[in-house]
């Protein structure tokens, strides 16, 4: 056989057929794309020993307790406890996706530290007579609170800001009808695992405008007009007759009479979107206070801190008397919109915020320092709007910040000249001191009287996974409620009313949640907006279109999207301090065409 | 026309020979493990039994391989007269230098498989997914995919993945497929959470 181009070319046929036969080529596909998931720049979870280490989740006020599975000391997934007493083993969708949010690529990263020192030094020692120096801070109820509050306290004219908390809890175990008005009772407004626990329960009646996650899952949604919530509250008290209240809301006659019927038949509680709102007052004419609307209780702190400032109100504040403003956004909390703040602040002033997010104030201010994120940070958790006892909870960090960070409660003590000491560990001892209520160690899921718990011990299992819980025993009614009338001011030029989708207020957010749920369109983005067809219609825009939505506040290019299950006059919004600078102060827009 | 067939078949043959018997040598990638440690003298001599080195934790997690401390435990000093056990001392336990052991088992981290729930829930036998590594009396070199990163154990060993059932392997196609023939429940979230 002669070697010729044709015998060599059929040599590499048969050679290619052959090798078609073969495990070879078929197994180097699968190797090729194993080979392709190694790459460099894919990241990887460190190879290492895999042990559970406890925690609690900041996220939001519920500060549910959660088990994270480490591998050597990282963090790669997070669940609940299960024996816990108040969060039932569950979380949310955030809260398992919290670990991310330390590698999230919109974070703050650095920040103007000294100069913001500088900054704040000669604003205090130059300030005029009168003006304040403040501390807002958007989660009160922590240790760290009453740092701020005890700094505003040693500052001449120191002045601790908060958003209004609730003077009561909800005890939901104990009720058999709920009636919300709007309230997001599925969707971030208590501690997820016991409201789903106590579900089983309650009857709930969901008020509002829009069928929202709650009013899906609710066993009556009552449809309203928006803004009718009064009316409907005045029929159930007794104010007006029923008729007049289905004439103004829309609502059909039969069922607020159920209502009325429902709420009088047995322990009941109202609840509403606005926890200051004067529709909570119904509970007193329903007879809840004392029984499912309680006293809400704190740990004990220690004796030294009752001197602290009190806690003050944005809004009762004078115009342009904050000389120096800083505010703690390290948490999403009470985010108060920046329309409400700009007015109080001194034309020179200067404002600090301690966050995370360039989302939030860090557009409004100058100084905008890096603050450590979940679960980075050393906090605690005070108690959320549906836990009965007091509780003292330490979020313990599981991981060393991957930033350059402030502490802010370091940096105000310092400020304020505060001597630095240990203020979680101080607070434990109070409640050692104490000695009432029960430690309930994660590790191995026993509750033990604090009489029987020695002080290390408390401090060691606090830190390890544990929780202290305050009897229960005695539940007393809250005292004076107090309640804000919302001073909306009628625009005969914003048609709209808004309409938040979620209650969620601000910090960053898993980029897995955004991709699910934002990009996906399972949640408003903040960039978008849904309204009805109708009003669509009437304002020429497409679904999927640009429009401008406009407020009292100002305006913002957003993309509509229509919804059919958005009632007629209703303009939905995302959460986010972005929505809630544009429509927090004024409830009223309208959608233009851009 | 002859001698074309011949160079087509020649081809074929060469192809065919390299596929199925020169492949697999080049490759896998032979490493030993740092001890050469006999399941069966210590299940005979010691009565071990495999629970007792490859344990459960209190909260269920599985230990895998033990660390040294558990070794060190019975073989802080010479317990018989075997170089092995000797070098083992010498190397490891004295310097308490943990053994970089060679895992066959190990799956990528994207993964989540709970012993727990399948040697005690579902009484699925060690063996079924490691082979009878409990009787043998030395460990066998430890092969190794440079393309994939993983072991051949993971793959199986035939390279063909023919009649696996009796091979055993532990990708995932033999986790669903053992899944579908006990009639149990598999999905995406079952093991990639």
């Amino acid at each position: 056989m002669t070697t010729t181009r044709r015998n060599l070319l059929k040599f590499v046929g048969g050679g290619a057929a052959g090798a078609l036969l073969t495990p070879a080529p078929w197994r180097l596909i699968t190797d090729a794309a194993l080979w392709s998931e190694n790459w460099p720049g894919i990241p990887r979870p460190a190879r290492g020993e895999i042990r559970a280490r406890f925690t609690h989740c900041t996220l939001c006020p519920a500060g549910c307790a959660v088990r994270a599975r480490c591998v050597n000391s990282q963090p790669v997934s997070l669940t609940g406890v299960k024996p816990h007493p108040i969060s039932y083993g569950a979380l949310c969708p955030w809260g398992i996706a919290g670990h991310h949010l330390p590698y999230h690529p919109a974070r703050v990263r650095q920040g103007p530290v000294k100069e913001a020192l500088a900054a704040v030094a000669r604003a205090i020692s130059q300030r005029g007579a009168g003006e304040r120096v403040a501390m807002l801070d958007l989660r009160p109820g922590r240790t760290v609170s009453w740092t701020y509050r005890r700094a505003m306290a040693a500052i001449d004219h120191g002045l601790y800001l908060a958003p209004r908390q609730p003077a009561y809890s909800v005890d939901l175990a104990a009720a058999q009808n709920v009636v919300s008005f709007g309230a997001p009772l599925f969707d971030g407004w208590g501690t997820p695992g016991n409201v789903f626990a106590a579900r089983a329960n309650f009857r709930l009646v969901q008020i509002e405008p829009v069928e929202s996650r709650t009013a899906a899952l609710a066993d009556v949604w009552l449809p309203i007009r928006p803004g009718t919530e009064a009316a409907i509250a005045a029929a159930l008290a007794g104010e007006t007759t029923i008729a007049e209240a289905a004439r103004i809301t829309g609502a059909e006659e039969e069922a607020i009479g159920a209502v009325k019927e429902a709420l009088g038949s047995g322990p009941s509680v109202v609840l509403a979107a606005d926890p200051a709102s004067p529709l909570m007052s119904l509970n007193a004419k329903f007879k809840a206070l004392g029984h499912t609307l309680i006293a809400r209780r704190e740990a004990p702190v220690p004796d030294a801190w009752k001197k602290a400032a009190p806690i003050n109100e944005m809004a009762a504040t004078p115009d342009a008397s904050i000389r120096v403003l800083l505010i703690d956004e390290s948490l999403p909390g009470g985010y108060v919109p920046w329309q409400e703040i700009q007015p109080k602040l001194a034309p020179n002033a200067v404002v600090v915020v301690f966050s995370s997010s360039s989302e939030g104030y860090a557009r409004h201010t100058q100084y905008v320092l890096p603050a450590p994120v979940y679960p980075e940070a050393v906090e605690d958790v005070g108690p959320a709007i549906d836990t009965v006892a007091a509780v003292f909870r330490i979020a313990a960090p599981l991981i060393a910040p991957t930033v350059p960070v402030v502490n802010p409660g370091e940096l105000v003590a310092r400020i304020a000249g505060l001597p630095q000491t240990d203020a979680l560990h101080d607070r434990a001892g109070a409640i050692h001191k104490a000695g009432r209520g029960t430690l309930l160690s994660y590790v191995d899921g026993k509750s033990t009287p604090m009489k029987d718990v020695k002080a290390d011990d408390f401090w060691k299992t606090l830190n390890q996974g544990g929780c202290w819980m305050d009897s229960t025993e005695k539940k007393a009614a809250p005292g004076k409620l107090e309640f804000r009338a919302s001073a909306q001011q009628p625009h005969d030029d914003l048609p709209l009313a808004v309409v938040a989708a979620e209650a969620r207020r601000g910090g960053l957010e898993s980029p897995l949640m955004s991709k699910l749920e934002r990009e996906s369109n399972l949640r408003l983005s903040a960039n978008r907006v849904a309204l009805s067809p109708a009003d669509a219609r009437a304002n020429g825009i497409e679904n999927g279109g640009r429009c401008l939505l406009e407020t009292a506040c100002g305006r913002l290019s957003v993309v509509a999207t229509i919804d059919a299950g958005v009632p007629a006059g209703v303009v939905e919004v995302a959460g986010g301090p972005r929505m809630a600078d544009l429509c927090g102060a004024s409830p009223r827009a309208r959608v233009v065409r851009a | 026309m002859i001698g074309g067939k011949i160079a087509f078949a020649s081809g074929m043959l060469v192809a065919l020979a390299g596929g199925w018997l020169a492949f697999p040598r080049i490759l896998y990638q032979t490493r030993l493990q740092p001890v050469n440690f006999s399941h069966k003298v210590h299940a005979d001599k010691a009565s071990a039994k495999c629970e007792d080195c490859h344990s459960f934790r209190d909260d269920g997690t599985y230990a895998g391989i033990p660390t040294l401390d558990k070794c060190s435990g019975c073989h802080a000093a010479a317990m018989g007269t075997t170089a092995e056990e000797k070098n083992f001392i010498d190397q490891y336990v004295t310097p308490n230098r943990e053994p970089q052991w060679l895992s066959y088992a190990r799956q990528p981290e994207n993964v989540y498989f709970s012993h727990i729930s399948h040697v005690k829930l579902g009484h699925v036998k060690c063996e079924q997914c490691h082979g009878n590594e409990g009787g043998t009396g030395g460990l066998r070199p430890y092969q190794w995919d440079p393309i994939s990163g993983y072991s051949r154990d993971i793959w199986g060993r035939p390279v063909n993945r023919i009649a696996l059932r009796t091979e055993g392997g532990m990708k995932m196609d033999d986790c669903v497929d053992c899944h579908r023939r006990q009639g149990l429940e598999y999905s995406c979230l079952g093991c990639h959470k």
